[in-house]
């Protein structure tokens, strides 16, 4: 098997292990469902493209997170092209996803509201820890900080969290702007 | 309200519905071929984009890379001889519509590394040079922003010439194009997509590429008007918010005005900062500053100098009102990695790190 072979394996491995992760990962961070496909490619494009950088598995997964991170903050800022690649997952993304506002659960656009009011690195450390499930030395790879720096935030993510969902949650139906939700500073 | 029913609240805001993934009818397959189709070469990794390069840059909090940029800057000795003649002459309106007035000096080792750089001007009115980093390395960034359309500038060294053009070709068909009467080609990355690669000089090639929406006419009309200029006409050519060795005392001043200064702390140094945007610059005077008290906390701890223990404790928390940090925050993490290293130290929690976290030398 030549070398070139293996690594191409290794890539589509790589890649079916990883898709739907970082495909959830962008969709849940971007406004418009289609753009996560922008993400998701440019993100295993420089993974193809420094595939030598990539490290062994098991800690492959955390490494595109962090790749997607930068992609991520370079979308928010208008600064990710639309490339050559991935239009035909835009257009299935975009077929794929009809979202009724109505349908959505108040308790759970509050918390989302809640979130966007958190600092970048707060809600980081929160989303990474419940969305993507990963622990605090994982999410510690991916943000680039020590594993005590992600549990000390945590905890403060926590209590700035509960400062800003508890009122709003007091009385059930309690109507909130559902606009909040995505919040520019996301990308910072 | 207990962590545990806040942690099912959050979990339960996930906005991802799983189900997404039974409907993409093998887009993640096409996907996956596209990018298996398009050419590995490591050197063409970095995206040519100035603002992904300045984020990661903006990120050094938190790398080794702060502390490999600040050696290399570091590593050349200054002798600040001042330079008669000053400013030189603007080549036009547009990008260099320069703050700065009157005479000005440059050190020598500043208008070596200007003469090493491109000093690459787009000639035109309404482009203004938003982004600086990387001037006093042999590897750089210039961004011209005119409204939506932006223009990067990406300088390599002359090495990774043949890599990266490698890699272009893959792009599209190259078109011999000339800027300022020098060869280059250029890519079509899509209709509204371009980049120019100049041919090596003075040790260094250059990729002009684009950023918004441009037509294939616009992107010849303004690289008809990118021109080379010397290294004083190009320094006097970045805007008041671009921080040029000239403008480093002044920005200096601003900066430290409500920081306080650890001992020891040269001022007069950080003319070797070569030139930077607004927040790089932050970063590397706060990280002087906060490395040099990190220093005599720890020298103080271990000569049992209390006095001298509070100061530095003090001035590290101080960090928190340090009014260039808060301009900073909106712009990238370096305020929350000083901060959160600061507190460490000064609560005597942790000192692991801090030199990779803050840059220190």
């Amino acid at each position: 098997m030549s070398s070139g072979t293996e690594h191409e394996d290794r890539f589509r491995r790589v890649y079916a292990a990883n898709f739907e992760p970082l495909l959830a990962y962008a969709m849940r961070r971007v406004e418009q469902p289609e753009d996560a496909a922008d993400v998701v490619a440019e993100t295993f494009l420089v993974a193809w493209r420094r595939s030598r950088e990539m490290p062994p598995e098991p800690e492959v997964r955390l490494w595109l997170h962090g790749v997607a991170r930068r992609v991520l903050a370079n979308h928010h800022r208008g600064g990710l092209r639309r490339g050559r690649l991935g239009e035909r997952l835009r257009q299935r993304l975009r077929a794929a996803v009809t979202v009724d506002p109505g349908s959505e659960v108040p308790e759970r656009l509050t918390m989302q509201a809640a979130l966007a009011r958190l600092g970048e690195l707060d809600r980081e450390v929160l989303t990474l820890t419940f969305w993507e499930g990963l622990e605090p030395r994982e999410v510690a790879t991916v943000l680039h900080v020590s594993p005590a720096a992600v549990r000390t935030r945590l905890s403060r993510a926590r209590a700035r969290l509960r400062d800003l969902v508890g009122d709003d949650l007091g009385p059930p139906g309690h109507v909130l702007d559902v606009m909040a939700a995505q919040a520019p500073e996301e990308g910072r | 309200m207990t962590d545990e029913h806040l942690d099912r609240m959050v979990r339960d805001a996930d906005p991802y519905r799983p189900d997404v993934i039974t409907h993409l009818d093998g887009a993640a397959q096409t996907l996956l071929e596209e990018i298996m189709s398009t050419p590995t070469l490591e050197p063409a990794a970095e995206p040519p984009g100035t603002q992904s390069r300045r984020r990661v840059v903006s990120r050094l909090a938190s790398a080794s890379v702060a502390a490999a940029v600040l050696a290399v800057v570091l590593g050349v000795s200054v002798v600040n001889s001042d330079q008669p003649g000053g400013g030189g002459a603007s080549p036009g309106t547009g990008a260099t519509s320069s703050g700065a007035t009157g005479p000005v000096s440059y050190s020598a080792m500043v208008l070596k590394a200007a003469e090493e750089s491109p000093r690459l001007l787009i000639d035109q009115p309404g482009w203004k040079a938003t982004t600086v980093y990387g001037f006093a390395e042999e590897e750089g960034t210039i961004a011209f922003r005119n409204e939506e359309r932006e223009l990067a500038m990406n300088w390599y060294p002359a090495g990774q010439y043949d890599g990266y053009r490698q890699d272009r070709l893959h792009v599209s068909k190259p078109e011999p194009v000339k800027v300022d009467g020098w060869a280059g080609e250029l890519f079509r990355y899509s209709a509204s997509d371009f980049a120019v690669m100049l041919r090596p000089r003075d040790g260094s090639f250059v990729e002009l590429r684009t950023g918004g929406d441009w037509t294939r006419d616009e992107f010849d009309r303004v690289l008809a008007h990118v021109v080379r200029v010397d290294a004083r006409t190009w320094l006097a050519a970045l805007p008041a918010e671009i921080v040029t060795p000239g403008r480093v005392d002044e920005q200096a001043a601003k900066v430290l005005a409500d920081v306080p200064l650890p001992p020891g702390f040269d001022a007069a140094a950080l003319g070797t900062l070569g030139t930077n945007d607004a927040y790089q610059f932050g970063a590397r005077v706060t990280s002087r500053v906060g490395c040099g008290w990190i220093a005599e906390w720890l020298r103080a701890k271990q000569a049992g100098d209390d006095a001298a223990l509070k100061r530095a404790g003090d001035a590290l928390r101080s960090s928190h009102s340090w009014k260039v940090l808060h301009q900073m925050n909106d712009e990238g993490d370096w305020p929350e990695v000083f901060w959160e290293t600061a507190d460490k130290v000064a609560a005597g929690e942790s000192f692991a790190g801090y030199r990779d976290a803050l840059g220190c030398e």
